[in-house]
C-alpha cells in the first residue's frame, strides 16, 4: 500500500515537472513560465462567442479621452474587422 | 496594417486597445526593453489613453482606434486579451472568431476571409511573414 502512494507521488511529481518544462518552452524560460502562470493565464479566456452569434457591444473611448463610441455604431453596411491588442 | 490597406475599401476596421500584456510591473519581456516599450499596467483611464496615444504616434498607426474602459468591458465581452481578431458581418453577427493570441493569433485567416469575399490582393514582393499580417 505504501508503495502505491509512493508511485502516485512520483507520477504526479513527474507530471508537474513536465508541465513546467512545457510552459517554460512556451514562455521562453523558467522565469517567464512563472510569470505566465501568475500574470497571463488568469486573464486568458477562450470565451463562448462563435460564428453566427450576435456581436457584443461595448463602449470605447476615442484617443482624445473625451469622446466615446460603441462598437455597434461601427457595424452595419460593411464587415467590421476587430483587432484587439496592446502596446507591449 | 497591410490587410487594412488592401481591404479598407470593402470593410471597416477597428483596433481596440485593451490592458497591457507585458507591462513592467507584471510579465515584462526582454524584447520590450530592447524596443523601448516599457509601461506599467495602467491603473486609470488617463494612463491607458497615454499609452494608446504613444502607440499610434510611434507607428503612425492609420487604423481607426478605440480604447477599452477600465472595467475592461470590451475585453471581457470578446475574451480578447492579450490579442485577438474578429470579423463582424453586415448583420452584426460574428463571422470570424480568431483564436487566443499570441499562439493562435492569425491575421492570415482574416485576410483569407476577406479574400474569399472580395478577391485576393497579391503582394509578390512581400516576404512570407509580411503576408501573414
Amino acid at each position: 500500500m505504501k508503495d502505491i502512494f509512493m508511485w502516485i507521488g512520483v507520477g504526479l511529481g513527474t507530471l508537474l515537472v513536465m508541465a513546467f518544462v512545457v510552459l517554460s518552452v512556451m514562455a521562453g524560460g523558467p522565469k517567464d513560465a512563472l510569470y505566465m502562470v501568475r500574470y497571463a493565464l488568469p486573464h486568458m479566456h477562450r470565451g463562448n462567442l462563435k460564428p453566427g452569434d450576435s456581436a457584443p457591444d461595448a463602449k470605447l473611448f476615442a484617443l482624445n479621452g473625451d469622446d466615446t463610441f460603441h462598437i455597434r455604431e461601427r457595424t452595419g453596411g460593411r464587415p467590421l474587422v476587430l483587432v484587439f491588442g496592446s502596446f507591449t | 496594417m497591410q490587410i487594412f490597406n488592401d481591404y479598407r475599401s470593402h470593410a471597416d476596421f477597428l483596433t481596440v486597445y485593451v490592458r497591457e500584456a507585458h507591462p513592467t510591473d507584471e510579465w515584462q519581456m526582454k524584447s520590450n526593453v530592447k524596443d523601448d516599450v516599457c509601461y506599467a499596467q495602467p491603473r486609470n483611464l488617463s494612463d491607458r489613453l497615454a499609452i494608446a496615444n504613444d502607440f499610434t504616434k510611434r507607428f503612425k498607426y492609420p487604423v481607426p482606434f478605440g480604447v477599452d474602459d477600465m472595467n475592461n468591458a470590451a475585453n471581457d465581452a470578446y475574451s480578447a486579451w492579450p490579442e485577438r481578431l474578429y470579423i463582424i458581418d453586415e448583420n452584426g453577427k460574428i463571422a470570424y472568431r480568431g483564436g487566443m493570441g499570441p499562439f493562435h493569433y492569425h491575421p492570415a485567416e482574416v485576410r483569407a476571409w476577406l479574400a474569399a469575399r472580395y478577391g485576393e490582393v497579391k503582394h509578390p514582393e512581400m516576404k512570407t511573414e509580411e503576408k501573414k499580417s
